[in-house]
């Protein structure tokens, strides 16, 4: 009996990890793999063709003319080039600001000395009325931090840095609007190419990274070894990077699957929409898009529907397979 | 369990209702269903910014002369009869109008020659969203009103071109005792608000008008037309019903532009065409217009459609365009844009998006036109390797690793890049088909094409800058003016001149077909035409698209032209079933 | 609530100033764009210049941008930073806003408001009865499903796959199958467009247009709330007081109903917030697929047409959407939980 019950829980997690594996590899050598047709090249011919017919399109071809199957692959290539970073970049972000913000909260300072030369050069780069005086500014300030750093002069001013309620606010103001309507407006604002998606597609995905990070962080700064590492003399800056951010990020070990799944759901969204990717770009949202104009091509909606729901199963399985299994028999 | 039947009894009183709707078979409405894609926005007059705000338009209000389907000529509408036309020396032109002694407005007065004017002096009327007007009417300079007769009037041109004579009498005429009862505008001349300069200080009266004019709703705004707008739900449908009394009814002999024969017109605004198609056989639409190809051939097919609906197929004249920028030093030369002119497959084309309806063409002139069309010259064909032939000789040489993709060395020394950027409208497949098939042929030849599909709004703008290598668009024409000025000519660049084409020979020719009267004279210049456009390759046609109308079969009276809107929305009437072949 | 409040301003204000940096695109759409090249007499540039001109003051584009900016100072040469004082673009729209008026369109010049309104006459009925439906379900599954029947495993693996589809498949699924005249066209998927309106069968209409969409939404919003409620009630079924009540010889489902379900929906309650804004959010895809003219469809097309007026309006409807969400989670959490009432 334990043997089965070990068997049922890994099964659901191999055929996730497999298919996962399938998905990546594919992406990996799209660009040689022998297929038939680019994605993009419209087979003016064998328009809306069904699966097996024939101009050696397997899978047949969307209303556009293209083939389904390659398309396919190199949708496959688009989601995980541009979800997986995505969501690193995202978990990165909310890890560093969610763990700064649980770490020191409110009670960090900066030398003053420093605020000056970054405010004085700030307002002297752009530009700002009266930049000589901007300019001298900066000097003092740039004096003191060389004071600070030779150690000659203790006991300099620091300024108060109330960074868990930046933090926390401007994550609650990101958060305020849907992400997928955030999105829209924002492609009305912006061009949007795939660099510039992906930096969309950060910006307003930290914020739950972040705040799983800093929840944890709270929790871990009280530990003991946290205190321990502090009274031997350690920089601050130092036992944050060192000691209690790697135990901070461990929320981030479910959160990560979850969080690609719900990037690549937001990406085909958009992709359906008409918004974000230029349109030779193949995706599987955009496939699934162009099954509206011939809705009697149900070979158009089946592959691309079937991998993406596949992809976005086997992350959740992932992610929930992380859990304490609570499953009775 | 409490919530599970409270669930189940909801859904079956859902299910009951459902019954209701859906066995809604074919019904007898007594009003014509047509669809329209999108919501017109805006039915002002003035501010007309799509065909369907047209459509709208030319049911509540009359213009003195309107495009007569079933000929296709423009008609007399408000007037009695074609102007006629008087020559002042060189340079201006003079246009006499008599007003129908039949027509008047709603309440019982007569249409007036004042009310022309009225609407003139409303196009050039600061504060008002005229822009468009002004720009099409300003080669008017005045009104001369005839004292002896309140219904003649004379138009004073600037300009002898033979095309405002049809342009003169293309404007929906807006009454002057409702819009402006103290006729304080009366005491401007029209020359004078054309002349009047934006920033000059606001004056109370014009103010007054505007505001009036502003802010009184579409329904109300008074027209002599044979409809009013019964009803207009915001991207839902609009309803129009016939006036019981209007004044052409009394007419013994109306012309066809005068004839309105549906009790009530409904335009529903469905925007997908697959449910729109759903609907047409269900029976809940009457009209279809501007079916798509596909669908268009799958309704043919299907034999409960086949029996139900009537398939009307036309050419019209919108052509689908390539515009080249040539502005941009790799596509300033002829050779280069003849080349890439190669590299598109308009045939294939043709049969993909149309699926083998439309015609190709050698110009931006229908080749149903006979008297106009060059016949001698031949299509451009598709052929990749006369493209490569044609770029080598335009002095372009394939870069030593064939990824690179071309070069060639410019005037000033620096090398040139063969890298192309495509614009079209975004949501049109047929758009994006083109493109990528263009893309194909052009990475077969080794040139690097980027697509970039833009809003509408956004794509005007930037095709006025110029930030565009090729344009891909369809261009709506009609068979009565060859006034291609605004499209080529060197003066407009920066305008409707996209491409930036314009050269001394190409400008002359131009000019002397706008001049040009006789028709005789006008064909050869037109022939000379299509033969240096396609020498010089500043826009190519790829294929003209056909009007597809699918309707029901009782429907009458439809005359099913290739003008816009491609039906008769006034001249339909539904025949009892029992008629019916 | 504030903070959401002010979260929705700076964000609005925000896209604000980065959407009056396009102007030029307002202009071109408040002209036609067909190109008609027969019949049209050639406009001078002049005449161009002047129209354009005319349009930026009618649309109040002429103003400067926000209280500060750069420009051309009037003495020296060089690029300075000005002071603009309150005659700028951001100075009024806030003025209008704290009014209630949100503008007027680009595309139209017609108000915002009132198309707001009207679209939102649409939207609030079809989320407001997904909302409604999902809690329901999702309430009465998790119980049925939390006393372990025979079809639990497959109910589960059911529900997980519908969570694995986005919102837009399992939109375009319905209408492939339940509106495509080639399989079972039971439902018309097209717009609102009423006219027979003759009592039930006007009703019957108006409901089976919106059956396939609101299906949608609940089904996309099920599987989530119940999998959760179902995790909550299981965990709660094997803490003492739930052995005690079993000990004493009630069912499982009275349990679960009379017992563990007040306890459970507290972790739910997080997820209720949640979904408010996520069917104003799915609302979006929902009325593209199904051509339904709301809210969500206003902002797609205004977000693809430019026409900022529109979009900030419905950025900040969508923000008053959240704000009240977080107001009804909290009434929630302050009714479900006695504790919370004691708190000092």
């Amino acid at each position: 009996m334990a043997t089965l019950t070990r068997l049922w829980l890994r099964w659901p997690r191999g055929l996730a990890l497999g298919w996962l594996a399938v998905v990546v590899l594919v992406a990996a050598l799209a660009p040689y793999l022998p297929l038939p047709y680019a994605p993009a090249v419209p087979d003016l011919a064998c328009v809306a063709q069904p699966p097996l017919g024939p101009g050696a399109h397997w899978l047949g071809t969307n209303p556009q003319g293209q083939d389904v199957l390659s398309n396919l692959v190199f949708g496959a290539r688009t989601a995980v080039v541009l979800t997986v970073p995505a969501a690193v970049l995202a978990a990165l972000l909310g890890a560093v600001l969610g763990g700064a913000a649980g770490f020191w909260g409110n009670a960090g300072r900066v030398p003053a000395a420093g605020g000056l030369l970054a405010g004085g050069a700030a307002w002297w780069a752009l530009g700002g009325p009266a930049a000589g005086w901007a300019l001298a500014v900066a000097a003092v300030g740039a004096v003191g931090c060389v004071a600070a750093a030779r150690g000659h002069v203790r006991g300099l001013p620091t300024w108060p840095v109330p960074l868990d309620a930046v933090v926390v606010s401007t994550a609650a103001a990101v958060d305020t609007v849907p992400r997928l309507v955030l999105v829209v407006a924002l492609a009305a604002v912006a061009q949007v190419s795939l660099p510039g998606l992906l930096l969309v597609l950060v910006l307003t995905s930290w914020p739950h990274p972040a705040r799983l990070v800093r929840a944890q962080m709270l929790q871990v700064r009280a530990l003991p070894f946290v205190e321990a590492a502090r009274a031997a003399g350690l920089p601050a800056g130092r036992v944050w990077l060192r000691h209690a951010l790697p135990h901070a990020v461990q929320p981030l070990r479910t959160a990560l699957p979850l969080s690609i799944a719900g990037l690549l759901a937001l990406e085909s969204t958009l992709s359906f929409l008409g918004i974000g990717l230029p349109p030779d770009t193949a995706s599987w949202g955009r496939l699934l898009a162009s099954a509206r104009e011939a809705p009697s091509a149900w070979w158009v909606f089946l592959f691309p529907g079937a991998c993406l729901a596949l992809t976005v199963l086997s992350l959740s399985a992932l992610a929930s397979q992380n859990h304490a299994p609570t499953r009775k028999a | 369990m409490k919530p599970c039947f409270s669930v189940i009894l909801l859904f079956g009183t859902t299910l009951f209702l459902l019954f209701q709707g859906c066995t809604a078979r074919r019904t007898d409405s007594a009003s014509i269903r047509v669809r329209w894609a999108h919501d017109p926005e805006t039915i002002d007059p003035l501010q007309l910014t799509n065909q369907m705000a047209l459509d709208a338009a030319s049911l509540l209000h009359l213009s003195l002369m309107q495009i007569d389907l079933s000929t296709g000529e423009f008609a007399a509408a408000l007037v009695e009869g074609p102007p006629t036309t008087r020559l002042l020396g060189d340079s201006l032109m003079q246009l006499s109008y008599r007003l129908r002694p039949g027509a008047q407005w709603d309440g019982g007065l007569p249409v007036l020659a004042s009310d022309v004017a009225f609407t003139l002096r409303l196009m050039f009327c600061p504060g008002l969203p005229n822009e468009t007007p002004r720009l099409r009417f300003n080669f008017i300079r005045r009104l001369i009103p005839d004292p002896a007769d309140p219904r003649h009037f004379k138009l004073e041109c600037r300009g002898q071109s033979p095309e405002y004579v049809q342009a003169s009498g293309d404007f929906f005429i807006l009454s002057e005792a409702a819009l402006d009862p103290q006729h304080s505008l009366r005491r401007f001349s029209l020359a004078d608000l054309q002349a009047r300069p934006v920033s000059a200080t606001p004056d109370t009266a014009l103010e007054a008008v505007g505001r009036r004019y502003r802010n009184m709703p579409p329904d109300q705004l008074p027209g002599c037309g044979p409809y009013r707008l019964a009803a207009w739900e915001k991207d839902r449908y609009l309803t129009f019903r016939r006036k019981p009394r209007w004044w052409a009814d009394r007419l013994r002999a109306a012309p066809f532009v005068l004839r309105a024969r549906p009790v009530q017109l409904d335009f529903l605004i469905i925007p997908d065409a697959t449910t729109a198609s759903l609907a047409l056989q269900r029976g809940e639409l009457d009209v279809f217009p501007q079916v798509p190809a596909r669908e268009f051939a799958r309704l043919r097919t299907l034999p409960a459609a086949k029996a139900a609906l009537a398939f009307y197929s036309r050419a019209s004249y919108d052509v689908v365009t390539v515009a080249f920028n040539t502005r941009r030093p790799a596509l300033a030369d002829a050779l280069t844009r003849r080349a890439l002119s190669r590299c598109f497959d308009a045939a294939g084309l043709l049969q993909a998006t149309q699926l083998g309806e439309g015609q190709r063409s050698v110009g931006i002139i229908s080749p149903t036109d006979r008297r106009y069309y060059n016949d001698s010259l031949a299509p451009v064909p598709f052929d990749p390797a006369g493209a490569a032939a044609l770029l080598h000789q335009a002095g372009w040489q394939r870069a030593a690793d064939q990824s690179r993709g071309w070069f060639r060395p410019g005037p000033h020394g620096e090398r040139e890049a063969l890298q192309l950027r495509v614009r079209y409208r975004a949501n049109e497949s047929m758009f994006a088909t083109i493109a990528l098939q263009f893309q194909a042929a052009a990475a077969g030849l080794g040139i690097a094409v980027a697509l970039q599909p833009t809003e509408s709004g956004v794509l005007s703008e930037t095709l006025r800058q110029g930030d565009f290598d090729l344009c891909i668009r369809t261009l709506k024409g009609n068979p009565f003016m060859f006034n291609f000025m605004p499209l080529l000519h060197s003066h407009a660049v920066g305008a409707g001149n996209i491409t930036g084409f314009g050269t001394p020979a190409s400008d002359r020719l131009l000019e002397a077909m706008e001049a040009a009267n006789l028709p005789v004279h006008k064909a050869v210049l037109l022939r000379r035409f299509q033969a240096m456009m396609q020498t010089e390759a500043p826009m190519i046609p790829l294929f003209f698209l056909p009007t597809r109308i699918a309707a029901d079969r009782r429907l009458r009276g439809l005359h099913v032209s290739g003008l816009k809107p491609g039906y008769t929305a006034a001249g339909i009437e539904r025949l009892p079933t029992a008629s019916v072949p | 609530m504030v903070r959401t409040a002010l979260a929705v301003l700076v964000l609005a204000s925000g896209l604000f100033l980065l959407s009056r940096a396009d102007t030029d695109t307002a202009l071109r759409l408040a002209l036609p764009n067909a190109p008609d090249y027969g019949g049209r007499a050639s406009a001078s540039l002049a005449q161009e210049a002047a129209a354009q001109t005319a349009l930026r003051q009618r649309l109040g584009l002429h103003l400067p941008l926000f209280y500060i900016g750069r420009g051309v100072g009037p003495a020296s040469h060089a690029v300075r930073w000005q002071w603009h004082g309150t005659a700028n673009q951001y100075h009024l729209w806030a003025g209008r806003l704290l009014h209630g008026d949100l503008g007027t369109s680009f595309r139209t010049g017609a108000a915002v408001a009132p198309r707001l309104r009207a679209a939102l006459a649409i939207t609030l009925p079809l989320t407001g009865t997904a909302a409604v439906l999902a809690v329901v379900l999702a309430f009465a599954l998790a119980q049925r499903l939390a006393a372990r029947p025979r079809w639990h495993a497959a109910v589960r693996a059911a529900l997980a796959a519908v969570q694995a589809m986005p919102l837009f498949m399992v939109s375009l699924l319905l209408l492939l199958v339940f509106a495509n005249p080639e399989v079972l066209a039971w439902f018309p998927a097209y717009g609102l467009a009423q006219l027979t309106a003759t009592g039930a069968a006007a009703v019957g209409q108006y409901l089976a247009r919106l059956v396939l969409p609101i299906a949608a939404l609940t089904l996309t919003a099920l599987p989530e709330l119940t999998l959760q409620l179902e995790a909550a009630l299981a965990r709660e079924l094997r803490t003492d007081y739930a052995t005690t009540a079993r000990a004493k010889g009630l069912a499982e489902s009275a349990i679960i109903r009379h017992h563990a379900l007040r306890n459970a929906l507290l972790p739910t309650l997080t997820q209720l917030v949640e979904l408010l804004p996520a069917l104003v959010a799915g609302a979006v895809v929902v009325e593209v697929v199904f051509a339904l003219p709301g809210t969500g469809r206003l902002l797609a097309e205004a977000s693809a047409a430019r026409d900022y007026p529109v979009l900030l309006g419905g950025v900040l409807l969508v923000g008053a959407v959240r704000s009240f969400a977080l107001l009804l989670a909290d009434l929630l959490y302050f009714w479900a939980d006695p504790r919370i009432r004691w708190q000092p």
